[in-house]
């Protein structure tokens, strides 16, 4: 079999979608904001320490279905879904489901780093500290950002204020702050855009160290990244309906390998071969 | 050597001179600012030296009287707008900081009630001091029967600046990211303690910037107080908030309608004092403005 010259991951991975241990099961997700439905009928599976990659062309729908899986599409006014997000066999847009009990368990990494205009220490501790978490800090913010690979980086400046650290390094104390709630899942919405490429591959070997805890969703404009990182790729793109109405859609979610090889639809070939988006 | 492509004589970068035009347009805005300003050096050095020979301890020690000039004060007027401004500060503060909390933060904007209240907080910053005066005296002296006191004046100052506090909060509340509330959300805080320990922290300096030109406009209004029918001849200081009271303003404007010339020169001593206090807020204002200042 000949492979295309990018490092693929995951040999460790079954051969077919159906056999991951899943974390999340989506199943008929339709996304709207007020009428408009911005996403249409997505079904797919996020296996758990996996890392799984959403691509394609800007207004494809990625990024909104990556807030479903925290509700944080919650926040804006309108916005609701059809269809069912189930964690581990819980529905997550359950009529008992907290939203902030969903985020306690599903982290999130945004696009731009946005550290709290706050000390390093107080970043990290946040989480914990508004989660009621009062002893043993000290070691919560130590093993947060270990784990995030900025200890070294940051242990004798603790007190300083975030936004003195490069855009890198924010990002990387915004994954620290996430981990020190102790998520299962981390979402990341584009987050090595802002960045330059060694901060970005710094981020990129840290999500192969996540990747041992944690199950990792990441949005990426950057087809070599998905290529590089993940385990998993959804592809998406945006149809236009016969009123003139764009809608996000699902068009191939399989492993990256395949998706990069030999991808089963037309579309993903164009998009990947960078025919189109 | 033909490295650039048009030859080297050709090249010319002096400029051709800039058209007239946008020099006249540079001097018509200078000197719009120069009105400003020149107007306003000519007030106080009016002010300055017409209030000169009774700018000393006599005004801020003694009480006001009609019959002996040479020994009458504000001390009751400074006293009361002390009062006045620090009750107005502790009733108008709280209320119009949570007012703008719930309309940046809560309200759903897509509503027809909350752009009502949105559009009706607009207005009332806009309705003349007097207005609030006449409400002052009509609902808070007579029908609650406060009376003329401290608090009536407080509550009716407070209405007054209400709305600008609450818009000037709401700016101050806009001006932080709504990265920031998708972070701190985002890792499992309540709406409340997003507000409480991100919101709130990073817009406290634009709150009180606000907050104090909102309170430094209130020192200066007379016209409510005129409504409220406040004493000018008042030879105490206030001893609570139910004491009768006076403000420097309408001190002020009492010493200036007097007959004899002696108490015109103590009206200016009295407006020095009064700018004093307003200079004295501003420049905190600046101060807290500066110093907390923040970078996103």
């Amino acid at each position: 079999m000949t492979q295309p010259n990018v490092t693929l991951r995951g040999p460790d991975v079954p051969n077919t979608p159906g056999s991951l241990d899943p974390v999340f099961t989506v199943e008929d997700l339709s996304v709207f904001y007020g009428d408009y439905e911005a996403v249409r009928n997505v079904d797919m599976m996020i296996g758990r320490r996996e890392i799984t990659a959403m691509i394609g062309p800007s207004g494809c729908g990625k990024s909104t279905v990556l807030r479903c899986f925290n509700r944080m599409n919650d926040l804006i006014p309108g916005a609701h879904i059809k269809g069912k997000i189930l964690y581990h066999e819980e529905d997550l847009y359950g009529d008992h489901v907290d939203p902030i009990e969903v985020r306690r368990r599903i982290g999130m990494v945004f696009q731009k780093p946005n550290p709290f205009p706050k000390p390093i220490y107080d970043n990290v501790a946040y989480g914990p500290r508004v989660n009621g978490i009062k002893k043993n800090m000290d070691s919560i913010v130590e093993e947060a950002l270990q784990k995030a690979a900025l200890w070294d980086e940051v242990k004798d400046k603790l007190k300083q204020n975030a936004l003195s650290l490069s855009g890198g390094q924010q990002q990387r104390l915004c994954i620290a702050r996430a981990i020190a709630v102790k998520p299962e899942v981390i979402l990341m919405d584009e987050p090595c855009s802002a960045l330059d490429p060694i901060a970005t591959t710094k981020i990129e070997d840290l999500m192969q160290e996540l990747r041992q805890e944690y199950t990792i969703l990441i949005v990426t404009h950057n087809m070599q990244q998905a290529a590089r990182v993940s385990d998993r790729t959804a592809f998406f793109t945006a149809d236009v309906d016969d009123a003139g109405v764009r809608h996000g859609r699902l068009v191939e979610f399989d492993q990256t390998t395949r998706i990069f090889t030999k991808p089963s639809d037309k579309r993903t070939e164009d998009y990947i071969t960078g025919r189109f988006g | 050597m033909a490295i650039l492509s048009t030859p080297r004589s050709q090249v010319d970068l002096v400029g051709k001179g800039r058209p007239l035009r946008e020099h006249l347009f540079r001097i018509a805005l200078l000197s719009s600012l120069a009105i400003a300003l020149i107007f306003l050096a000519l007030l106080l050095a009016y002010t300055l030296t017409e209030g000169w020979p009774r700018l000393d301890s006599r005004l801020w020690e003694n009480f006001p009287s009609v019959r002996r000039p040479e020994t009458a004060g504000v001390l009751s007027g400074i006293t009361g707008t002390l009062w006045i401004i620090g009750l107005t500060a502790l009733m108008a503060l709280p209320t119009g900081v949570l007012a703008a909390i719930y309309l940046e933060e809560y309200a759903d904007n897509t509503r027809w009630y909350n752009r009502l209240i949105e559009l009706n907080i607009a207005n009332l910053a806009a309705v003349p001091s007097i207005v609030y005066g006449i409400l002052g005296l009509g609902i808070i002296a007579r029908w609650l029967d406060f009376g003329f006191t401290v608090m009536t004046g407080a509550v009716t100052i407070s209405l007054l600046v209400l709305p600008i506090v609450i818009i000037s909060a709401r700016e101050a509340i806009r001006a932080v990211p709504p990265s920031i509330r998708e972070g701190s959300l985002a890792l499992g805080a309540t709406q409340w303690q997003t507000i409480y320990r991100q919101v709130l922290p990073a817009s406290i300096p634009g709150i009180a910037t606000g907050s104090i030109l909102a309170l430094s406009r209130a020192i200066g209004e007379a016209a409510p107080f005129l409504m409220l029918g406040a004493a000018t001849l008042v030879r105490f200081n206030p001893d609570g908030v139910w004491s009768s009271f006076t403000v420097l303003p309408l001190q002020i404007y009492n010493l200036i309608s007097q007959s004899r010339e002696e108490f015109h020169i103590l009206a200016a001593a009295a407006i020095v004092v009064l700018l004093a206090i307003l200079l004295l807020m501003n420049s905190l204002a600046i101060w807290l403005r500066n110093r907390y200042q923040k970078r996103w």
